[in-house]
């Protein structure tokens, strides 16, 4: 299996794993979690395309609500104490990844002559 | 209570006095970083080259043999100004496709070929136009439409080093048309059967281009696919088809190098 055809397989069993996930959970999920869902169709297959994608966050958000350890106040935190840190990461990231990737990078073989190993076998007809 | 004083920037008020220098710092290093940045991305990329689709020369209709290798070969017999007898072309539809299917009836047969030329110095290829217009049988009453490709002349078994791309994107139809920026476009056009050609350090027997095929004289291989647009060394046996040189390619004996 060569790289593309990886990235292919990969792609495929997200999606396959995401088809999964969002049958049991709009069919099943959702009207457990959100009541206001309960009673209403038409909208749930327009989610189908945003669940292929992000599976994971759904399942993760369903389980966290169905066992309770979900905080609903978790989200009102403040969350500009880490801006600095993250720009100043964020900035480091880009230069570094950009610097890694020009040094690490292929160099034309100006230099190098072909080399004739061998003369032709025979003659072509 | 204690009043909180920090300022606070909103887009639709009027910006706070202790927030305009720092804004104003901000948007101006923001601004210098990005232009340097981009400026010093840019200078670390190769020149392009001069390879492109020549428009400007108008429609070019040849008549010549067709060779097929399997990617197929055009010798031409009968030019015109720009593209004299003698020439090889090699041959490309629109799009990421060749053509290798609608020539493969055609081997040994005198056609005329008409369509779009790209040049990138010695490399030239033709971009068919679509159907009977862009490749049909030469006119005559059959006895002299047989006709037999040039005898080709083996030079050899190679080391070389170089690059392997499809033969439109680098002759001009992309720019870049090569290196790994556009490794994923070169894929889709070899996977679509535009000819591919290798990019040689130095020249051989006079060219940097070489055709490329299989070993056995088969399609490129895929062992080559994961390859294409890296700087690699390989062998091959190197055989001159017109003036077109085509290599052999052995897939076993490539070695990326640094």
């Amino acid at each position: 299996m060569n790289s593309a055809e990886l990235l292919f397989a990969i792609t495929q069993y997200w999606l396959i794993i995401g088809g999964v996930v969002a049958a049991l959970f709009l069919v099943v999920g959702i009207d457990r979690i959100d009541e206001d869902a309960r009673g209403a169709y038409v909208f749930r297959p327009l989610l189908i395309p945003g669940i292929l994608l992000i599976w994971p966050i759904v399942l993760w958000r369903w389980w966290s609500l169905e066992s309770g350890s979900y905080d609903p106040e978790s989200r009102y935190k403040p969350v500009r104490a880490a801006h600095k840190v993250i720009a100043l990461g964020m900035f480091i990231a880009v230069v570094g990844i950009t610097s890694i990737g020009l040094s690490v990078r292929q160099q034309w073989p100006a230099d190098y002559v072909p080399q004739k190993l061998s003369e032709p076998v025979e003659a072509s007809e | 209570m204690k009043t909180d004083t920090t300022p606070f920037f909103v887009g639709y008020f009027k910006v706070p006095k202790k927030l305009r220098k720092f804004l104003l710092s901000a948007g101006i290093l923001l601004v210098a970083c990005l232009t340097v940045f981009g400026l010093l991305i840019g200078s670390t990329q190769d020149d392009p080259g001069n390879g492109a689709f020549r428009f400007d020369y108008g429609r070019q209709t040849v008549t010549g043999v067709i060779e097929n290798l399997p990617y197929p070969l055009l010798h031409v017999t009968e030019g015109n100004d720009r593209i004299k007898a003698g020439e090889t072309l090699m041959l490309a539809a629109g799009g990421k496709m060749g053509v290798m299917a609608r020539t493969s009836g055609f081997s040994g047969q005198q056609i005329v070929a008409s369509g779009v030329l790209l040049e990138r110095g010695d490399l030239n290829m033709l971009q068919l136009r679509g159907g009977r217009q862009g490749l049909r049988m030469a006119e005559g009453d059959g006895t002299e439409m047989i006709w037999e490709p040039p005898v080709s002349e083996p030079l050899g078994r190679w080391r070389i080093a170089g690059e392997i791309c499809d033969g439109k994107c680098l002759a001009g139809a992309m720019r870049p048309g090569r290196g790994l920026a556009h490794k994923a476009c070169a894929n889709l056009c070899l996977i679509g059967d535009i000819p591919p050609v290798f990019v040689s350090s130095q020249p051989i027997e006079g060219t940097e281009y070489l055709m490329v095929v299989d070993k056995d004289g088969g399609p490129l291989p895929k062992a080559a696919y994961d390859y294409v647009a890296q700087f690699i060394s390989l062998e091959g046996e190197i055989e001159r088809h017109g003036d077109i040189l085509v290599l052999k390619m052995d897939a076993d004996t490539i070695e990326v190098l640094p």
